[in-house]
């Protein structure tokens, strides 16, 4: 039996996946632009750019002398593939042998498929219409190899050609239907080669000294002498796995022993690939349709039974079975490569520890006390008290800690909100000589400073203050603090107490 | 005659020696803290794997004397945990100390029972080299779990209160306690070199004795007592650097 394949044609793709994400770009002019040789040219346009008269493969430079409103976006391959896939995971109901082809095309190995549609016409006009209501411009067409599937979409009116009619459907195509690199296609012309037919009728032995061997690959392929799979993408298997019961269970130990047993199969899976999760779930099936779920997360991608046991147990006394539970369904998500350890040197006595006990200590200590509780401490580029120093939840990534110069002192301890106070000075503006912090007198002794930060003209600030002028001082008892005068636009300075100094 | 007496007494003074040979042996990992204060420590320096207490008037000091001890322990013995009520401690202020900001993880637990858990797990843990937490008080049998923890894994807990904690119920069987307070600096110095009086108010096999001490750059050195100045009306303005400089 021959193969048939569906090809997809998407003549504007960025384009429609722009306009969806902005609507407004459908009315005014927009231009894809690519840096080709360090300049910029227009790789598409849409229409209202196109009726004023901008045209594929001109200079941004002339696009914008006849289009001053033209806006440009420069062409981003990456987001033009993710589309692609989800797309493409979107076929997966026609098809299951779907492919990527190319930036502006999607292939369909359809054998076998069509008469579950109808009809290889009607899935045709159903592939099309529902892809056209995603917005997207699209055209199908259905051939026995995909060379001919491709030239056909793209070049020629018929949808759907069957295997007698290949040869004389590609007769009158063009030879860039052909898949061949530009330079080729120029030189064919030049010569007065302009379709496919005409290109059949020339001996084959010419062709390949002045073409080049790819040439004949791509009209083999097209007439199905030489075979060209459609190579599928999968969407990768998700980590799971369950187990029903035939009597519903509701005792602790029942629900531990299939969780040991669910959570082996899973981790032995895990560490045939290499890999680690950082979030298991348990759910748990209900006989009353309801569902109990017991999450656990780690910080750093985790495959050890023991450990991850251990992080359950601690977690099974939240959960209730009800009447009983039919089905436990575990989940792992956020998997990431885990670096193999040596567990052990042959010939050598004693076993390599796997050294992981500090990060299970973390991860006992987040499941207790929540995951923003036990923290790494993140040094920023900022000399704003609020802003130099963010707790990070183990759980996060950090990245490097900014250098912080050895004389701008800080404080030990930092108050989350900094405290007014009532403070004199002799002079406005000069050091400070007593303060009141609640009901407690200080008569001040040493100053140093004032450090004036102001808020960062980058960000956006939620309370606007003009400037602050940071003080050390050193009350009569020796007690150190770091205090601060805020100078607002709209009232009068005001002092604050923020932190306690060593 | 006498001989025999002679070696009677030095068999009966070796049984005596012997058990505190042994805590000598316990006591062998140290970090020094300063010479002055060496000399009254048992193998002069503060021992490592087990518990002492820190008491801290303003707890801001005994939080920075806690991190020079513990800064000094080789980062071979592991992290460092600090285990807090709320998350005010600014690590900024700790970098003249000496401590890593990389090597520290915080943890914040509300409850006084989840601060207690958490050291715990920190010290029975031996990855980790030192154990900061903020505690109010402890009691004998906690103390004692704390003790047994820290000793099998060898990471040492200093248990920091601060003047709030009623003074009868101190930490109990702590090796060392220590009370950190603040006070005023002479007159030349800056704010970079915090001036405590260092209190060791109780060792084992060590002696107590107070010193008053500044922190200057990466050691504690002796105050003469002669430079703490009275204050006498207007405060002194002190030159630090330069820092008129927009955030």
């Amino acid at each position: 039996m021959s193969r048939r394949i569906l090809c997809l044609f998407f003549p504007r793709f960025t384009i429609d996946r722009l306009e969806q994400e902005d609507e407004r770009w459908i009315d005014r002019p927009l231009a894809i632009v690519r840096e080709e040789a360090r300049h910029l040219y227009v790789a598409s346009v849409n229409a209202m750019a196109w009726k004023t008269g901008v045209r594929i493969g001109d200079r941004v430079a002339d696009a914008r002398a006849v289009q001053p409103d033209l806006r440009i976006v420069l062409e981003d391959p990456d987001g033009d593939e993710r589309l692609q896939e989800k797309l493409v995971a979107w076929c997966d109901r026609y098809s299951p042998l779907v492919a990527v082809n190319g930036p502006d095309g999607i292939v369909l190995d359809i054998t076998g498929c069509a008469h579950l549609f109808g009809g290889e016409a009607a899935l045709c006009q159903q592939i099309e219409t529902k892809v056209r209501s995603m917005r997207f411009q699209v055209r199908a067409a259905i051939a026995d190899t995909l060379g001919a599937a491709w030239a056909l979409a793209r070049f020629s009116q018929k949808r759907i050609v069957v295997q007698e009619e290949l040869e004389k459907a590609l007769e009158d195509l063009p030879v860039s239907g052909l898949r061949i690199l530009p330079e080729t296609i120029g030189a064919l012309e030049r010569v007065g080669i302009q379709t496919i037919g005409q290109l059949q009728r020339i001996p084959r032995d010419s062709l390949a000294p002045r073409y080049g061997a790819e040439l004949l690959l791509r009209l083999d392929q097209a007439l199905g002498k030489v075979p060209e799979p459609v190579t599928p993408y999968r969407l990768p298997r998700p980590y799971r796995c369950g187990q029903t019961f035939a009597e519903p269970i509701g005792t602790t130990t029942a629900v531990e022993y299939v969780l040991l047993h669910l959570l082996t199969t899973l981790c032995t899976r895990l560490e045939k690939e290499h890999r680690g999760a950082r979030q298991f779930t348990l759910l748990c099936f209900r006989v009353d349709n309801s569902v109990a779920v017991v999450e656990v997360r780690t910080s750093k991608p985790s495959r050890s039974i023991t450990h991850l046991m251990r992080l359950f147990s601690e977690k099974m006394s939240s959960l209730d079975a009800g009447f009983g539970i039919e089905t436990m369904v575990l989940q792992a998500r956020d998997v990431d490569g885990v670096m193999p350890v040596q567990l052990f040197l042959p010939h050598c006595g004693d076993a390599i520890e796997a050294d992981a006990s500090f990060e299970e200590l973390l991860d006992r200590l987040a499941l207790r006390l929540g995951f923003s509780a036990v923290c790494r401490l993140q040094i920023h580029e900022s000399f704003l008290p609020e802003l130099s120093t963010s707790f990070v939840p183990v759980t996060n990534e950090v990245s490097a800690n900014a250098a912080w110069p050895h004389y701008r002192l800080r404080p030990v301890r930092l108050y989350e909100k900094p405290v007014p106070i009532a403070v004199s000075e002799i002079f406005p503006d000069e050091l400070p000589v007593r303060m009141r912090i609640g009901s407690q007198m200080h008569q001040i002794v040493r100053a140093e400073g004032p450090e004036r930060l102001a808020p960062e003209w980058w960000r956006s600030q939620k309370d606007s203050f003009l400037w602050r002028d940071y003080y050390r001082i050193e009350n009569e008892g020796g007690l150190r603090f770091w205090i601060f005068r805020e100078t607002t636009e709209s009232s009068l300075p005001r002092w604050f107490l923020h932190g306690q100094l060593a | 005659m006498q001989m025999g007496r002679a070696k009677e007494r030095m068999a009966h003074l070796r049984g005596v020696l012997e058990p505190l040979l042994a805590t000598r042996k316990r006591f062998s990992r140290t970090v020094p803290v300063a010479a002055e204060i060496n000399a009254c420590l048992p193998n002069a320096g503060l021992p490592l794997g087990c518990i002492h207490e820190v008491k801290g008037m303003p707890l801001a000091s005994g939080i920075a004397f806690a991190s020079i001890l513990a800064s000094r322990i080789p980062a071979s013995a592991g992290r460092i945990v600090f285990i807090a009520p709320d998350q005010t401690l600014h690590p900024l202020g700790l970098l003249p100390m000496g401590m890593e900001i990389e090597r520290l993880v915080h943890v914040c637990a509300k409850r006084p029972a989840d601060i207690a858990w958490a050291a715990l797990e920190a010290l029975r843990c031996h990855q980790v080299g030192a154990v900061l937490a903020v505690t109010q008080s402890a009691d004998l049998t906690l103390c004692r779990r704390f003790q047994l923890a820290a000793e099998k894994s060898g990471a040492t807990g200093f248990l920091l209160t601060d003047a709030a904690a009623k003074a009868g119920a101190p930490i109990a069987s702590a090796i060392s306690r220590w009370k950190v307070t603040a006070i005023p600096s002479p007159s030349r110095a800056v704010f970079h070199e915090p001036c405590w009086e260092i209190d060791l108010v109780y060792c084992r096999s060590g002696s107590p004795a107070s010193w008053r001490m500044a922190w200057k750059q990466d050691q504690l050195e002796l105050l003469s007592p002669r430079t703490i100045p009275q204050p006498n009306g207007l405060p002194v303005r002190l030159t630090g650097h330069p820092q008129f400089l927009t955030g």
